[in-house]
């Protein structure tokens, strides 16, 4: 640690903070105008100031979203939807996150004729543009019998995941010395215990890392879900496009708002929980601990 | 406690033109504590990993207790060793890393118990039991990583330079512990160093590795003051062996070696009668920084000693000796002179050579001339 000499007050460090903030304000106001307008009546944002306050608040716009805004041909709101993302992502996130583990295990511990060869073709796997694997994907998955199913889609997100979660735990892995698993092999533990009693235990900074992105891109999918689901099985996403195109009278601004939010809020969630690790987790192993 | 035997051992690793280990053979006693030593690269971490089954074998067997177990996985082994790097596990307690290798083996809890608590006892680490690795000084990781080994209560030992993380006091400190543990334990243990006064002062037998080659085995002694070849000579030993080119003379009196110093002044070494068949020949006179002193009265009358004025070119004080620098025949050599008797470099002193522990190389094969 060192200590900074405080000079007292500087103009350059005011301009600085005042630079600061106006970038941070820039980032909230549309937050800021989404979350206002969720609360306002359909009267008021019509007649209303866009940045202006709610004149009265109001909760029924986000009651409205939950369990009767029509999204499509139905009314019953997003929240069937809202619990179809949770059935794909969850599963998902979990299976591609410990696959990735296993294969950063074996990709930097025990290390085979070519392993490095597989790790590089797999990373391509990383930059394959989603729209190339539509079609392919869809045959594939009809004849799995898994077409328009949600088990689908979690097979889909696995296998777009793990070219991610391989590298991020393949690249913590290379960190961690070889020595620990020549010690573990010599107290007797196998290929398993020590992936499970020795490197799992390890590996909270990365898992949080893995756990976070996976999440955000599963969760905020949208091609993959308008594509390989339909009716009760799409993803919130798709649920949320819907009801903000579903064109009957009036535009319910208030209603769009609050869906929106509603699908945003669980990456939000994970962020926050889990975000203190997202950065120890990206830093990790460039300093020696 | 138990014996091993490397028979031939051969190690070439794939894509790798030069074999790693070119066919080792140690036979290694119960209860011996045997040192590998040699410049880094010189294969005797590869040597260690091959015993320990962290590494195939290409030719040869390794032998414990009668039995071949060179295609065994490690965990058959029963051996147990001490990484440089310790190698702790960082998530587990002291308690839980000495415990890891008894729960894998499925010992009832009870007995793991008095097996941490003995060994615990044994490295003086009882009250870091709870605590991470993290949390602990290089000196007790390091005790933890022995204890991780002896929990086991394994047939060998292996020790992978367990000392060179530490700071020089913390060495010297446990490179007693081992010691002392070693005999109280009496247990086999193959230890790997580059140190060679770690080889000296722990071994009972030394064995000296270079480029995948056996140099010589032999007791500390044994490798210090008959070292087989030039490599051996100039390894062991700090500061180390000098290697003057010397030819060797009929004279009056005996066989003589001459040296000349940096001021052209020459002085007459007796030397040992078994290089008769040497005479008129060049050969390499290794000698040791103790072998030339000050002048020591007793040492007069004894055979196999000379005497002469060098020029002293460089004085370097270690506390309980003055290491001086002289040129014999255009070769730096060091001398180790008694503090109380000083030396000034830049001027002459009379220097006594004592010849009985001197040894001789061929100059063209650069093993020793061993007396007949």
């Amino acid at each position: 640690m060192t200590d900074v000499v405080r000079t007292g007050f500087r103009p350059s460090r005011v301009a600085i903070y005042g630079l600061l903030l106006l970038a941070a304000l820039v980032y909230l106001i549309p937050l800021f105008i989404m979350l206002v307008t969720s609360f306002k009546t359909p009267m008021d944002i019509r007649t209303g100031n866009l940045m202006a306050l709610p004149t009265d608040w109001t909760t029924i716009g986000w009651t409205k979203a939950w369990s009767e805004a029509c999204t499509g041909v139905q009314c019953e709101g997003i929240s069937g939807y809202f619990w179809n993302s949770f059935k794909m992502t969850v599963p998902a996130v979990l299976i591609s996150t410990l696959l990735g583990a296993f294969n950063g295990y074996v990709l930097s511990k025990w290390k085979f004729k070519g392993s490095d060869l597989f790790f590089g073709m797999l990373l391509f796997g990383c930059f394959v543009p989603f729209q190339v694997v539509l079609l392919p994907m869809a045959a594939t998955l009809g004849q799995l019998g898994l077409a328009n199913t949600t088990s689908g889609l979690v097979l889909v997100h696995v296998i777009y995941g793990v070219a991610f979660t391989t590298l991020f735990f393949r690249n913590y892995y290379v960190a961690i010395p070889d020595a620990l698993i020549k010690a573990a092999r010599l107290d007797g533990a196998g290929f398993f215990t020590i992936f499970f009693r020795i490197l799992l235990p390890m590996s909270t900074p990365i898992f949080m890392v893995s756990l976070i992105w996976q999440f955000t891109q599963i969760w905020n999918d949208f091609l993959f879900g308008v594509v390989f689901a339909s009716g009760d099985s799409q993803p919130i996403t798709v649920a949320l496009n819907n009801l903000v195109n579903t064109s009957t009278g009036v535009k319910e601004y208030n209603v769009d708002m609050a869906a929106a939010m509603i699908a945003a809020l669980p990456t939000l969630v994970v962020y926050i929980v889990a975000g203190k690790y997202f950065i120890r987790g990206l830093t990790a192993g460039s300093v020696k601990g | 406690m138990s014996q091993l035997e490397l028979r031939s051992i051969r190690k070439t690793y794939p894509g790798v033109a030069e074999e790693t280990l070119k066919g080792i053979d140690i036979d290694i006693a119960s209860g011996e504590f045997l040192i590998l030593v040699g410049p880094s690269g010189c294969g005797k971490s590869t040597l260690m990993n091959t015993i320990a089954g962290l590494e195939t074998i290409t030719d040869g067997s390794i032998v414990l207790d009668g039995k071949d177990i060179s295609t065994m996985e490690p965990k058959d082994r029963d051996i147990a060793m001490v990484f440089q790097s310790y190698a702790l596990y960082p998530t587990m307690s002291v308690r839980e890393n000495i415990a890891f290798g008894l729960k894998i083996r499925g010992l009832p809890k009870h007995e793991i118990d008095q097996e941490v608590e003995r060994v615990a006892d044994l490295l003086q680490i009882s009250q870091l039991l709870n605590k991470k690795p993290a949390n602990l000084s290089g000196g007790q990781q390091q005790r933890v990583a022995m204890g991780r080994a002896l929990a086991r209560r394994p047939r060998i030992y292996l020790f992978d330079e367990p000392l060179s993380n530490l700071d020089a006091k913390l060495r010297v400190e446990m490179r007693t512990e081992i010691k002392k543990l070693h005999q109280r334990l009496k247990t086999t243990i193959v230890y790997v160093t580059h140190d060679q006064i770690e080889a000296m002062t722990l071994a009972d037998r030394i064995a000296v590795l270079k480029d995948g080659e056996l140099q010589q085995l032999g007791t500390p002694k044994e490798v210090y003051d008959r070292p087989e070849n030039l490599f051996v000579a100039g390894f062991m030993g700090s500061p180390a062996m000098s290697f003057v080119p010397v030819t060797v003379e009929q004279r009056e009196g005996g066989l003589q070696a001459e040296v000349r110093g940096n001021d052209g002044r020459a002085v007459k070494l007796p030397v040992p009668e078994f290089l008769a068949d040497r005479v008129g020949k060049k050969v390499i006179l290794g000698i040791r920084p103790e072998h030339i002193t000050q002048p020591q009265d007793q040492k007069n009358d004894q055979t196999l000693v000379a005497k002469g004025e060098f020029t002293i070119e460089v004085t370097e004080p270690t506390g309980p000796d003055v290491i001086a620098l002289i040129q014999l025949n255009d070769t730096n050599v060091h001398c180790r002179i008694d503090p109380e008797h000083p030396v000034t470099w830049g001027e002459t002193a009379e220097l006594m050579f004592d010849m009985k522990k001197v040894v001789f190389f061929d100059p063209e094969t650069e093993k020793r001339i061993a007396p007949h």
